[in-house]
């Protein structure tokens, strides 16, 4: 695992060091929600970090779990404590591609469909996913938004037995993300 | 018995309100009045946590001071930035955003400049440590 994680990051930096342009952000915003028979569980993260290499299509995210705000400061701790064990687990990351990098020129303004594959890591757990997604590229900066849903128990997060049934066994990510020309 | 089934009643009612009202409605943490877990300056906490990514501090309560190099107004949250380094992510550092009713005074600072601050410090991303909830230290 540690010797995927040295080589994805030996070809990003190798990608960082070309002349192609990245874009990051410090500040993209992920949301999540389940609607379960007990209860809406909604959060909100808008310290996300976001990168991408706009020639190779290389996508990063990393995400700390404790920066994911709740309505309800019981829900939060429960989340923290509970659900994500934030302490033994405290960041999230995702490490993939766009694999219809050439259908969109991150040069020229205008509205692109994306497919987005790669791996996502929460809870200590990886799991490969595919999402679709649309970058609106502006003169100064792109936005990227996409949504899809996980199953809390491909991540190994258990649902404790005393409301079981009760809470939804999946949620639906949300990432809306303005990313700017990374300056050297 | 009628009496005995009142008075059961009464505490049952009694401590479900205080479930709702204190347990489940309870207000999140009141960071600017915390007294702070840990002291240190800004370069010292990011040094630490780039040393053992798994340091301890996640979840405490630090107050650091030193150099801020810019601040960033952004969805009216503002986040008093300290750069250390360079990476994949641009600048590296000390990332502190602020509760919202500093903004006013946030946006008469200068970069650079010193200041002294302290809040809920949510972990190392592998780029920044990041503080929440920020108050001024006195």
């Amino acid at each position: 695992m540690k010797k995927t994680v040295l080589i994805f990051f030996a070809i990003f930096f190798s990608a960082v060091s070309s002349q192609a342009q990245k874009y990051i952000t410090k500040s993209g915003k992920i949301s999540f929600f389940s609607d379960g028979p007990l209860e809406k569980i909604e959060a909100k993260n808008n310290k996300v970090n976001a990168a991408i290499d706009a020639k190779s299509g290389l996508i990063v995210f990393k995400v700390l779990m404790k920066s994911f705000v709740f309505e309800k400061a019981l829900m939060q701790e429960h989340f923290n404590e509970n659900y994500v064990e934030s302490d033994k687990y405290p960041l999230s990351t995702f490490k993939g591609k766009i694999t219809n990098i050439k259908d969109i020129d991150f040069t020229k303004e205008g509205a692109y469909d994306a497919t987005v594959e790669g791996d996502l890591t929460i809870h200590g757990k990886t799991n490969r996913i595919k999402t679709n997604g649309k970058f609106i590229v502006s003169s100064n900066s792109i936005n990227g938004k996409s949504s899809f849903t996980i199953k809390l128990a491909d991540y190994n997060i258990e649902i404790p037995k005393i409301v079981t049934g009760k809470i939804a066994e999946e949620i639906l990510i949300s990432v809306d993300v303005d990313l700017k020309p990374l300056k050297r | 018995m009628k009496k005995l089934i009142l008075i059961i009643s009464a505490l049952g009612l009694a401590a479900g309100i205080y479930v709702w009202f204190y347990v489940y409605n309870k207000p999140h943490t009141d960071y600017e009045n915390k007294p702070p877990d840990y002291i240190m300056t800004a370069k010292e906490l990011y040094d630490r946590f780039v040393e053992n990514p798994n340091l301890n501090y996640t979840g405490k309560v630090i107050q650091i001071n030193g150099v801020f190099q810019s601040v960033e107004d952004d969805d009216s949250l503002i986040t008093v930035v300290f750069v250390f380094n360079e990476g994949m992510f641009g600048s590296e550092g000390v990332r502190c955003t602020f509760i919202p009713r500093f903004n006013e005074q946030l946006r008469k600072l200068k970069a650079p400049g010193p200041i002294s601050l302290k809040g809920f410090c949510s972990g190392y991303n592998g780029t920044d440590v990041i503080l929440e909830h920020c108050s001024p230290a006195n």
